[in-house]
């Protein structure tokens, strides 16, 4: 492979990084290609030896999308989630033993944010229950229950069911900080071209 | 060598190797790939992630022979990292070449 190649392909493989970084990137490969001829390697030999033009370009697509943004406000889940399609593209093992997984927490988290969503409304439907014999008297009927009692059950369950909804949301972020810091690792693996 | 080991490893290299003095790219490259086999490519994006968090900072310098190269300089917060990192892996390897030793490990 030439340089040109080379510098195409590591181009083609930053992917949504700003045009200014790319620029950067490149003139880092640049430099290098320069002084390596400099001291009368040639093109080939040169590109053999920088490695894998494909792989070093989604690694810093990668370090790219898990930037924290500037003034703060930590990694967006959305990022984290471009950036391990990013790292899952990486290698052929990822896409078995890592996307599987995956894919199973993320359907486990689905399942305890219904759960903990249900339990607030269960709540509430609770304690209006009473008012809707009121409303429609022929329609509704408590069963013997006290009104009394369902007021307060309503009020116990709704606010168990807050709780709930809090616990999932800091066990939400701490969901996406872990995959952020597995894509962070798997992505500085060292690109030996073969 | 284990790919796995050896990405951990490079960004000590890097760190303890800036900690002497500056280089510019090419030359630290060479530097590193002389002792370990790896892709060469690879140190850029390590030294480009390194920079942006605060560990390195760069400058141009012009050079006698051919165009202005860019500088890598350790800072405070890139020398305190090395010391941690030398540290860990200090004994880490204290720690197996023990372990290599012995005859028998209970």
């Amino acid at each position: 492979m030439n340089r040109e190649k080379f510098l195409a392909e590591l181009k083609a493989a930053l992917g949504r990084m700003p045009e200014s970084e790319k620029r950067e990137v490149l003139a880092d490969y640049e430099e290098h290609f320069r002084m390596g001829m400099a001291e009368g390697k040639d093109e080939e030999q040169i590109a053999a030896s920088l490695g894998n033009p494909r792989l070093l370009g989604k690694s810093y697509a990668i370090d790219a999308l898990l930037e924290e943004p500037k003034g703060g406000g930590g990694v967006s889940a959305v990022s984290v989630l471009r950036a391990l399609f990013a790292s899952i593209s990486l290698t052929f093992f990822n896409l078995i033993f890592i996307l599987g997984p995956l894919l199973g927490l993320v359907g486990v988290m689905i399942g305890l944010w219904a759960a903990a969503v249900s339990l607030p409304l269960a709540g509430v439907a609770t304690l209006v229950s009473p008012l809707a014999t009121l409303v429609a008297p022929g329609f509704f009927t408590l069963s013997g229950i006290s009104p009394a009692f369902l007021v307060f059950a309503g009020i116990g369950v709704a606010a168990i069911g807050l709780l709930a909804v809090i616990g999932m949301w800091k066990l939400t972020r701490l969901f996406v900080l872990m995959i952020a810091a597995y894509v962070k690792f798997n992505a500085r693996i060292v690109t030996r071209r073969k | 060598m284990n790919i796995q080991f050896k990405k951990g490893v490079l960004e000590l290299c890097v760190l303890v190797v800036l900690c002497r003095k500056d280089y510019y790219g090419y030359e630290l490259v060479q530097t590193i790939s002389k002792n370990i086999d790896i892709a060469e490519g690879t140190v850029y994006p390590l030294l480009r992630r390194l920079t942006k968090e605060g560990y390195f900072t760069t400058y141009i310098q012009e050079s006698t022979e051919g165009p202005a190269r860019k500088y890598y300089q350790i800072t405070d917060k890139g020398r305190q990292y090395q010391a941690v990192l030398l540290e860990e892996w200090t004994r880490f390897i204290t720690g197996v070449n023990s372990l290599i030793g012995k005859e028998d490990v209970a």
